[in-house]
């Protein structure tokens, strides 16, 4: 039997600070999006698309809602005698008492992983970016090029790329080439190059790296894993990816790259991508259609099965079982599972956690007037929020609050309710 | 949880349902799409999850193959398990019997060994093609309550319906006491669902009495009635035969409106969506700047950037820009090009109705079709699975194009009158 050559661990452990309220509850890679999937379908959706069969999820914050989304892997094919995803939890033994570290320590701390499965390619990727790649090309590259790593690199606007890891990549082709300097994070630089955390290993020199980095302070891969690497002269290739990157960092970037799904040619689109999700998570199967009253008005918006649309939808991305009730306007938005939206609400440049009931009324987010800005407010999952109550642009309301927690009026424009 | 016992269920899912005409073209009628996702079966498959039982065979004979797959392993249903399952039985030859399913009563009895060898002590009967909700628990306690040898679910239909069902007439202890099958002239508005729950040694017994006694509401139970304990189990509710083109449709416009009394979310309906055109791998319904939608139900995968009212669209519909669907139901992945009309038709899957054509043209809404006046003639067109509808062309009402029709099958611009077919 042909067993998989390739093993691909996902690191998905990741809290992210900035993104707040959203990941209160769940890693960043089990945020939703595009209206019914998760921010990790896209890095299964393209192992399953490149052929790879053996993935693990590196998990370690609040790792329910992503193993509950996991499931059995079967919605991502990945049920079968060779084919399998499993998910590696942090753990305590006679040696070692640390939670995951860092992205490199949690590679490490499943050596045995990696040593029983015995891959000859090993792919680590992040599970928190939105884009479409064939994985196997790259493999093909870095098996050509006989590289010890094989790093994915995007070009970025040059006053972004102090944000991620760049590099100086030899121009030998439309592929990439060698990588000739890497920095994390630079505080300047004319490098274009950003890392998508995306590496080709090859096995060997990682266990030696990684074992070699345990006697660090930092167990990062950008950080601490690639400069040593570079310093030691390994074979380091950068592999141009040349597609659409997304990127949730922050609430805006979580906006902006949302709102990426809309538009009359969106940047993303997830079926022709070929993204799948686990349906069975949030009952997502047994929706009924999007149900549309004789009031309702849609414009330009993605609007998932189980929604009930009365009032005006523009601009905004509905996961499943939204219901907005006729005189709500909801603008420019991102409605997540479950939200009530009531009669006369209107919102605007918001992103809702599930579950959460807007009273009659409210009005929350930037101004609507056409071409207003301002901060993107985002409300967590399980409020209630009160009837007329104002909620300026770019505050943050953190989930599950108590009804006493509400201000009387209103919340001034970037206030925090916690 | 259940208090009444592991019935075992036998779903009738083999009728042709030949008065949907193109629907069933290639489909058993439980296996006609309904609602948007669902397919007509899915509601007595859930119905049967719903109700707590877990063992169920499928009894299939019309070209049941989209029927099997969609069943699949049945996980879409809670039937999988170590004593869960659902069973296709599809007709075999034995030592003694060679023959098709001759009704109702002979499919059972052709299939007794699988109910011998699923001990229980009650079986439910059920029809696969009814849109409906309805909890067997309760009818199993009250069958039991009851002492009866057989208790069949009933409701109350309009005199003038009542000619196409059978029809009890009870006791004031709901006790059937007299049966007429399809009575032209009818003595009650009473009229059985076809849902019948049977003592097992009971039904063992009756269907071993005479091979010629083929179905249910002609042979077994009128005879049944005067020999033995045979209830009523009143029904209240939403409850259709969608065996008609314009029961169909109607069924479907009433999933639209609120307060219709039928809700599949509510209700609780699930169907596969492993198989074949479910929104397994669709995005969210996508609504384009400038497309007007109401009172209509979308599913996943649809893209609209036209107008749609008082319609119901499948997973992956397209409606391109200045295309006009009204009252029609639209299955999966069907495309309405620009500016192209469609109004008070059914088009079954991937039907392409391209640029200006009218599918639904005229107000001749009583010029029944020719071939089929008693399918077609309140207004309802047709268009088969896979047909394409030439740019330009006019189609009338009540008219039937036929599965995979193409514009090469075709000179000049297509006209089909009212009540024409192609």
């Amino acid at each position: 039997m042909i067993r998989p050559s390739i093993l691909a661990m996902v690191l998905a452990g990741g809290r992210v600070d900035e993104l707040g309220v959203l990941t209160h509850y769940r890693p960043k890679s089990a945020v939703p999006f595009g209206g019914y999937a998760r921010v990790i379908d896209f890095a299964l959706s393209n192992l399953l698309h490149s052929g790879i069969e053996r993935v693990a999820i590196l998990s370690q914050y609040r790792s329910y809602s992503l193993i509950n989304h996991i499931g059995t892997g079967a919605a991502w094919d990945m049920v079968g005698r060779s084919r399998g995803i499993s998910i590696l939890p942090p753990f305590k033994d006679y040696s070692n008492p640390h939670w995951y570290r860092g992205s490199a320590d949690a590679v490490f701390q499943n050596l045995d992983f990696i040593r029983h499965y015995n891959p000859a390619v090993l792919l680590i990727l992040s599970g928190d970016h939105i884009y479409q790649m064939d994985y196997s090309r790259m493999i093909r590259y870095h098996n050509e090029r006989d590289a010890d790593l094989t790093a994915a690199f995007v070009k970025v606007p040059v006053e972004s790329a102090s944000r991620f890891g760049v590099a100086e990549i030899a121009d030998e082709g439309p592929c990439g080439g060698r990588v000739l300097n890497y920095e994390e994070k630079p505080k300047k630089t004319n490098s274009t190059w950003a890392s998508l955390t995306l590496f080709c290993f090859k096995p060997s020199v990682l266990i030696k790296v990684l074992t070699q980095n345990q006697d660090a302070a930092s167990y990062e891969f950008g950080r601490d894993i690639i400069p040593m690497m570079m310093q030691q002269n390994y074979k380091v290739y950068g592999y141009a990816f040349q597609g659409y990157w997304g990127y949730t960092k922050t609430i805006d970037e979580y906006w902006q790259t949302s709102m990426d799904l809309l538009g009359d040619s969106p940047k993303i689109n997830m079926e022709a991508w070929g993204v799948r999700t686990n349906l069975h998570h949030r009952d997502i199967v047994n929706r009924q259609p999007v149900k549309i009253g004789s009031q309702g008005k849609l414009s330009n918006s993605l609007v998932y099965d189980g929604c009930v649309i009365e009032g005006v939808v523009r601009n905004s991305i509905l996961f499943p079982g939204v219901h907005v009730r006729s005189g709500a306007e909801v603008n420019n938005s991102i409605v997540f599972f479950d939200n009530i939206v009531h009669e006369g609400v209107r919102m605007n440049r918001v992103v809702c956690d599930v579950d959460t009931v807007f009273n009659r009324g409210a009005i929350i987010g930037a101004p609507a007037e056409e071409g207003a800005s301002g901060g993107v407010t985002v409300i967590g999952s399980r409020n209630v929020v009160p009837a007329g109550m104002r909620i300026g642009h770019g505050c943050v309301v953190a989930p599950g609050l108590a009804a006493a927690a509400w201000p009387e009026k209103h919340l001034q424009d970037g206030e925090a309710l916690q | 949880m259940r208090e009444s016992g592991d019935a075992l269920v036998l779903l009738l899912a083999g009728g042709i349902g030949s008065r949907l005409n193109l629907l069933v073209g290639h489909r058993a009628k439980p296996a006609v799409p309904f609602a948007g996702l669902y397919r007509i079966i899915d509601f007595s498959l859930s119905n049967v999850m719903n109700s707590g039982l877990s063992r169920v065979g499928v009894l299939t004979q019309y070209k049941p193959l989209s029927l099997m797959a969609h069943i699949g392993t049945g996980e879409a249903w809670d039937f999988t398990g170590r004593s869960r399952g659902v069973k296709i039985l599809p007709p075999r030859t034995g030592e003694k019997d060679a023959d098709w399913y001759r009704g109702t009563a002979d499919a059972i009895r052709q299939n007794i060994d699988f109910v011998e060898n699923n001990p229980a002590d009650q079986v439910v009967i059920l029809s696969g093609d009814h849109i409906y909700r309805m909890d067997f628990d309760a009818m199993l306690a009250y069958h039991q309550h009851k002492k009866a040898d057989v208790t069949i679910g009933m409701m109350v239909v309009p005199k003038r319906d009542i000619h196409q069902f059978g029809a009890g007439i009870i006791d004031s202890d709901n006790r059937i006491i007299d049966w007429e099958e399809k009575p032209a002239i009818p003595r009650t508005n009473l009229a059985s669902m076809g849902i019948y729950i049977f003592d097992t040694s009971y039904l063992l017994r009756t269907l071993a009495k005479d091979r010629e006694e083929v179905d249910f509401g002609m042979h077994i139970i009128p005879r049944a009635i005067h020999e033995d304990r045979v209830f009523a189990y009143p029904f209240y509710g939403y409850w259709r035969d969608v065996g008609t083109i314009q029961a169909y449709w109607e069924a479907n416009m009433d999933v639209l409106r609120t307060g219709s009394g039928i809700s599949p979310e509510e209700w609780e309906i699930c169907s596969n969506p492993e198989y074949g055109d479910q929104p397994m791998d669709r995005q969210a319904a996508r609504f384009v700047s400038g497309c007007d939608v109401r009172s209509s139900m979308v599913c996943a995968g649809c893209v609209i950037e036209g107008t749609v009212t008082n319609s119901i669209l499948s997973p992956g519909v397209w409606v391109r820009k200045g295309a006009r669907v009204h009252n029609s139901v639209i299955f999966h992945d069907s495309v309405i090009e620009e500016n192209a009309v469609v109004d008070l038709t059914i088009c079954d899957k991937r039907v392409y109705v391209y640029e200006g054509a009218v599918v639904g043209h005229g107000d001749q809404l009583h010029v029944a079709n020719k071939l089929f006046p008693k399918h077609l003639y309140t207004g309802i067109s047709l268009i088969g699975k896979e047909a394409r509808i030439p740019a330009n062309a006019r189609v009338g009402r009540n008219c039937r194009v036929n599965l995979g029709f193409q514009e090469e099958d075709f000179n000049g611009t297509l006209e089909l009158a009212a009540g024409e077919s192609i």
